[in-house]
């Protein structure tokens, strides 16, 4: 297993080294830069754009820009943002906690909600729970999250004011100890609500297809003949074999977790790794751009070799040697 | 089960009692910021929300009027060739200071603040992104602490514009100024408040200057908290539905709904300047082929086209019917500031426009769009993304132009590959485009830089990128008409120039006018002292040094 790990790791390194250089080279295709005026502003003058242009280090050939940037990488130093100025590695470590608080709750909540109702569902299948929560599952999956998430503000943010609209705290309340975690809680329901109903619903139809396909086997029914109360059988024999295959669902989403949720991030005015993707985008903010993209790649790249091994261990069945 | 009964209990209460109406904690305004900059300091900074930086923290030496006159505001005057302030060639301006205005962390401000900001300006490692005005001064003699002479490498009529921010010398260590620096990020302004910290992507917050200037007893706010908020529909949501004082900032086409939630007895206040135009919505013809400027449009060089385009468009029916009358007709090249003319658009007459057409030969094939030898009048439009208002009027202007045979296919973009440079690919910039939309010319008070923009010299090309236009426009008459003005320091004579081309390109239609967004500014009612004679409304030292709550 050890030595599988090695050799995984070792072919990861050509491959992120191709994803850098593929990445560098689309951004650079894409049309615009990071010296647009802004609409209705007055243009910078021509002198000035050549000032930055060359500050930026744009005016170098593209093979010297990516080496420079690639070499930084290599040796810690991920460049400064064209935008703020701030390093790229501070920029993105100041968003990262935002960011897993919300969808690390997101993923917990879709765990909690997914696991009960996909057992239920698999165990009284074609019931009619089985049939309102498979509905219910696929109605998750076609909603669009802009849309759920300006439905919700508008209900309970701005119809019924039970919570808040946006952000994380309260600006006009110094809310303190106890309180402000309840501030805090109250200001997290809507964007883990949002957040959590796609996880919910593909979470959910996972672990009930998983369950069915145990709940059928040889070794289920011999568990219940031996006279097991039934809950022991469902919850300790069956979801312990189903949960295979949603452990390895829940890893890959692991990346997912930093990325960050762009949309809901937008419309809740949460400052996430989501958010900070999308502006350094729409900025052509090439350095920040470059280290996001490098860290999903790792991130990706890890999280199926993590997935592969848990799988092996969850399952004795599977083994690398 | 009762445990668990006592903890569920206990949390219930505990988000009830956090859900009890917010009141506010001493008396700080709470301010949306939609835009979200990466500097503070709009010296350093070109995005728009920086600027938000001018209505608390930095003041100008010269502060502009609706009417783009200027008052003194850390100057003691204003320059004039009548009083001295000017030299005859108009290459030396003396600027005068006010006596006793102190930064806010209590150091004085002095004539060095001046010349050092020039420094800094010319220095080629500093990152500026400011007023291209600065292009023409050479340097700056301090004559005491409260007096600058200005020498200028040719004479400079738009100094005004100088000196919007002012950079506090003995901040910096040099004049080579990077965007890391912390000045860039959190400015030290003379004005009412004083930045404290920044969360990035979440909150900026201000406290009172304690130093302030004008009047000890101001501002009469403890300070100012901005929130920022990236996505505007929500965000107007919200502040319609009170959880913010104002919002920084939205434009005209906004104005329509928090009208409507102030006509439902919310506690908005809408306040308008109806004497001035706003900010133009333009359409922008290409009149070259598509990037080569040799080569005229094979559509909109036919001055024909453009005029029956003109007559073509229902701009009641935008502003009325869209924009529920937050838009001004207007049909200025110049519309705004001191030179700011007042003319009527081009009458909706879509009957004369079909004459035009036919009499010019574009005849109409079996599908209703015009053709003219082998030319189909089928073109682009485009504007910015993600504007649902725009949206709306764009296919208006659509439906008008197809009804006269003209079809135009829309495909709009992010506003970064429309207004990006020509290296970087820019529609405008490189001339990949029929007819754009969007809107220009009403960023400073002079109209220097505006006209500046339709020069020959500025037409971005291979061997001179950095340049651009709006229109691959060419006018030697233009040119030479902008040369003048642009040295002309006689005001007289300056606005007859900028008349002159006004004509020009009013009568060569060079682009077109669509409607002027409503000068209009809004806030929560709980907020008075909000005045809104300024050139940028109530985003102004001078305005918010006098916010309070009633």
């Amino acid at each position: 297993m050890i030595s599988y790990v090695l050799r995984r790791l070792v072919q990861a390194v050509p491959l992120l080294l191709g994803i850098s250089i593929i990445v560098f080279l689309l951004l650079q295709m894409t049309p615009g830069g990071p010296l647009v005026s802004g609409e209705g502003a007055t243009q910078m003058s021509p002198e000035q754009v050549a000032k930055l242009r060359e500050q930026y280090g744009l005016d170098q050939p593209l093979p010297v820009q990516y080496l420079h940037w690639i070499g930084g990488l290599l040796t810690g130093d991920w460049g400064t943002s064209y935008n703020t100025g701030d390093s790229v590695l501070s920029m993105i470590g100041e968003r990262v906690p935002v960011t897993l608080l919300i969808t690390g709750l997101a993923l917990v909540v879709a765990l909690l909600v997914s696991l009960p109702v996909g057992v239920f569902s698999a165990y009284k299948r074609n019931s009619v729970f089985d049939y309102a929560a498979t509905g219910a599952a696929f109605a998750g999956l076609a909603t669009p999250s802009f849309w759920f998430g300006l439905m919700l503000l508008y209900v309970f943010a701005f119809q019924l004011r039970w919570l808040p609209s946006s952000g994380l705290t309260d600006l006009r309340q110094e809310h303190q100890g106890v309180g402000a975690i309840g501030d805090l809680a109250l200001h997290l329901i809507l964007p883990v609500a949002v957040l959590s109903l796609i996880s919910v619903a593909h979470l959910t139809r996972y672990v009930r297809s998983s369950m069915i396909e145990v709940l059928d086997q040889d070794y289920v029914r011999t568990a219940r003949g031996s006279g097991l109360p039934e809950r022991t059988v469902v919850l300790h024999h069956a979801l312990k074999n189903a949960a295979a295959p949603v452990v390895t669902i829940a890893v890959l989403s692991i990346p997912e977790l930093f990325l960050g949720a762009v949309i809901t991030e937008s419309i809740f005015s949460l400052s996430g790794m989501g958010r900070l993707f999308v502006d350094s985008a729409n900025l052509r903010d090439y350095p920040v751009l470059l280290g996001i993209l490098m860290i999903a790649a790792v991130l990706v790249v890890l999280a199926n070799l993590l997935a592969d091994v848990l799988y092996a261990w969850l399952n004795p069945r599977i083994s690398y040697d | 089960m009762s445990r668990r009964f006592v903890i569920l209990a206990a949390l219930v209460a505990l988000l009830a009692g956090c859900a009890t109406p917010a009141t506010t904690t001493g008396r700080i305004a709470l301010v949306a910021l939609i835009q979200e900059p990466g500097l503070l300091s709009p010296f350093f900074n070109d995005q728009s929300g920086s600027d938000i930086t001018s209505a608390f923290v930095v003041e100008p030496v010269f502060l502009a009027r609706p009417d783009g006159n200027y008052l003194p505001y850390l100057a003691a005057d204003i320059p004039t060739l009548a009083n001295g302030g000017v030299s005859a060639d108009g290459r030396r301006v003396t600027i005068h200071l006010r006596h006793g205005i102190t930064w806010s962390d209590g150091a004085p401000f002095t004539a060095q603040d001046l010349a050092f900001t020039v420094r800094v300006f010319q220095n080629p490692k500093s990152a500026t992104q400011t007023e291209p005005e600065y292009e023409l001064v050479d340097r700056v003699n301090v004559v005491d602490p409260y007096t600058a002479e200005v020498l200028m490498k040719e004479p400079n009529p738009a100094f005004l514009s100088l000196f919007q921010q002012v950079l506090p010398k003995h901040k910096f260590s040099s004049t080579a100024v990077t965007a890391g620096d912390p000045q860039a990020r959190l400015p030290l302004g003379t004005g009412p408040f004083v930045y404290v910290s920044w969360n990035t992507g979440d909150r900026i917050t201000l406290k009172r200057n304690p130093h302030y200037w004008r009047d000890p007893s101001l501002p009469k706010l403890d300070g100012i908290t901005i929130k920022v908020t990236p996505d505007k529909q929500s965000t107007m949501s919200a502040f319609i539905n009170g959880e913010a004082d104002a919002v920084y900032f939205f434009t005209g086409n906004d104005l329509q709904d928090v009208q409507a939630g102030a006509d439902q007895g919310l506690p908005l206040t809408v306040v308008t300047d109806r004497g001035h135009v706003g900010s133009v919505e333009w359409l922008w013809f290409n009149l070259a082929d598509h990037g080569d400027d040799t080569r005229p449009h094979p559509v909109l060089a036919d001055p024909v086209v453009r005029e029956a385009i003109d007559r073509g468009i229902d701009r009641n029916a935008i502003i009325n019917g869209v924009l529920g009358g937050f838009g001004t007709a207007s049909g200025a090249f110049v519309y705004t500031g001191w030179a700011g003319a007042k003319v009527p658009p081009t009458p909706y007459d879509p009957a004369r426009a079909n004459r035009l057409l036919d009499a010019d030969g574009w005849k109409r094939g079996p599908d209703g769009i015009r053709v003219k030898n082998g030319v189909r009048a089928r073109m682009k439009f485009q504007t910015i993304s993600g504007d649902q208002t725009r949206v709306l009027y764009q296919q208006l202007v659509q439906f008008d132009l197809r009804k006269i045979g003209i079809e135009l296919k829309i495909q709009n973009v992010p506003s970064n590959i429309m207004l990006g440079g020509y290296q970087d690919g820019g529609l405008l910039a490189t001339g990949n485009y029929d007819i754009m939309m969007s809107r220009a010319g009403a960023d400073s008070p002079d109209p220097g830089a505006w006209t500046q923009v339709f020069t020959t010299a500025s037409i971005p090309t291979r061997k001179s990128p950095d340049g651009f236009t709006y229109s691959h426009w060419s006018n030697p008459h233009y040119d030479r008409l902008y040369t003048a003005a642009a040295s002309e320091v006689d005001r007289g004579k300056r606005l007859r120039l900028f008349q002159q081309m006004g004509t020009i390109f009013t009568g060569t239609r060079v682009a077109l006018p669509l409607y002027g967004t409503v000068r209009g500014w809004a806030w929560n009612s709980h907020l008075r002292g909000v005045r809104t004679d300024f050139w940028d409304g109530m985003w102004t030292t001078a305005s918010s040094a006098y916010w309070h709550f009633g």
